[in-house]
């Protein structure tokens, strides 16, 4: 008897049993589930640098030849600065020696005053792509001293040139320290005052071959091309490249380009009232005659635009 | 009452001497008015065609010193396109549009400063002046007893600035 009550009992509760009721914290969001998670992308796949390449932390500015009496430095300039590439050393060579990428750097190579090419290191900078790490430009940086040379070719003392490269696109880190070539010096320590160096004037023209000006008028809107220019005693001399480093550019598509193609722009801005924009380019020069030299061109552009008058 | 005192009937006179002095004076105004659109028109014209001399420039002597100067042809831009403009307007002129152009005192100063030998004005950039007589019909005038064409007198003068 007390066997069947109990069995009784318990298939009562089975029958009437319900689930919990337990508050729901979503109702009020009117869901009653809170939402599965979202489903996390997959980070990109993380690829890892060959062993020989590494990360860029200091980047090419511009090759720096100093004088100093008569010692000549070849240096490079860089700044501390991550750009997302990569770059791995191609070869080191010492002063005079040549490498199977000799010409392939985009900044080139310079040669002492014997003709020796200058010692350094090449380095070749990477991007990484979804394909991997792609080669994209080879950068040399020059680490060598001269002597000798200011015997044959005399150069204003404490002079320093800095030759930034045609592009900015060159980086590289981890400068090594490439042989330096000082040579022992073969003349007694009283050396004549070098000559000064010819200067390069430069010059801004709106034709090809038509005189420099300093001042150009121009109409608004309307189209014009400058031609950065360079004379070395009133001969012209090929420029290599220009850049836009100052003053209104106006609707410029390009402020920067190969000698032979010239700054192209319009200005649909007037000027204040007796005013001029001043435009400021760098000149980038490199003949055997001047050696790789900058030099800033400036053109004052007066815009004006037809009116009535009373 | 006398015919003398009565009054009778004036309003009506006095409606019929009075309302063709009131249409005169309306015709009037409204000839006054169409001529102002017309000198308008003229005004316009003249503007136009000096801006659009003075836009075309020398390039080679803009190359050769950075200045700009008036090509040599100017003056028969400035004349070409004035009678372009009038053309717009030829049903108000009294004459063909390209005649009047072809009257007009059209001048181009290559260079400055120069001076107006017209106007006397002194230009200190390069400048073009047109000055034109235009003649305008205007009939209504005509019917009233006077001109029935108004010789309107128009100068532009235009420079880069």
């Amino acid at each position: 008897m007390r066997l069947r009550v109990c069995a009784t009992a318990f298939a009562f509760l089975v029958v009437c049993s319900s689930p919990a009721q337990g508050r729901d914290p979503f109702r009020d969001e009117g869901r009653s589930e809170p939402l599965p998670p979202e489903s996390e992308l997959d980070p990109a796949p993380f690829i890892a640098p060959p062993p020989d390449l590494y990360y860029v932390t200091d980047t090419y500015v511009a090759d720096v030849v100093a004088t100093s009496g008569p010692l000549t430095t070849y240096t490079t300039t860089t700044v501390h600065e991550s750009t997302g590439s990569y770059a791995r050393t191609l070869d080191t060579v010492g002063t005079g020696a040549s490498s199977i990428y000799d010409g392939s750097a985009f900044n080139g190579r310079r040669a002492l005053g014997d003709g020796r090419l200058v010692a350094g290191t090449y380095y070749e900078n990477y991007v990484l792509i979804d394909a991997g790490f792609v080669p994209v430009s080879i950068v040399f940086f020059q680490d060598d001293a001269e002597l000798a040379r200011l015997l044959a070719e005399p150069t204003p003392p404490g002079k320093v040139v800095v030759t930034p490269p045609p592009s900015p696109a060159g980086t590289a880190t981890g400068l090594s320290p490439a042989a330096c070539c000082v040579a022992t010096p073969q003349w007694p320590l009283a050396i004549p005052a070098p000559a000064p160096t010819k200067p390069i004037r430069p010059g801004i023209s709106l034709l090809a071959a038509s005189a420099p000006l300093s001042t150009v008028e121009v109409l608004r809107g309307r189209a014009v091309a400058l031609w950065l220019r360079a004379f070395v005693d009133d001969r012209e001399v090929p420029v290599r490249s220009w850049t836009l480093i100052d003053g209104e550019a106006g609707d410029a598509l390009v402020t920067a380009g190969a000698g032979r193609v010239p700054f192209r722009s319009s200005w649909r801005r007037l000027a204040p009232p007796g005013a001029a924009y001043h435009v400021v380019f760098r000149i980038d020069v490199d003949t055997p005659e001047t050696g790789h030299r900058t030099v800033n061109g400036t053109i004052a552009v007066v815009v004006r635009s037809p009116a009535l008058q009373d | 009452m006398s015919w003398a005192q009565d009054d009778r009937g004036s309003a009506f006179v006095l409606t019929l001497l009075l309302a063709p002095i009131l249409l005169i004076a309306l015709a009037g105004v409204l000839q006054l008015g169409a001529l102002r659109v017309a000198a308008a028109r003229v005004r316009a014209a003249a503007d136009l065609a000096a801006l659009v001399a003075v836009n075309d420039q020398d390039d080679a002597e803009l190359a050769r010193s950075g200045a700009l100067r008036l090509t040599a042809d100017a003056a028969l831009v400035a004349r070409e396109y004035f009678a372009r403009e009038l053309g717009l307007s030829s049903p108000l002129l009294d004459r063909p549009a390209a005649e009047i152009a072809a009257a007009a005192d059209v001048a181009a100063y290559s260079s400055a400063p120069a001076y107006d030998a017209r106007t006397g004005a002194r230009y200190d950039r390069p400048t073009v002046r047109i000055a034109a007589d235009v003649p305008v019909r205007t009939p209504v005038f005509g019917a009233l007893i006077l001109r029935p064409v108004t010789m309107l007198h128009v100068t532009a003068v235009s420079s880069p600035r």
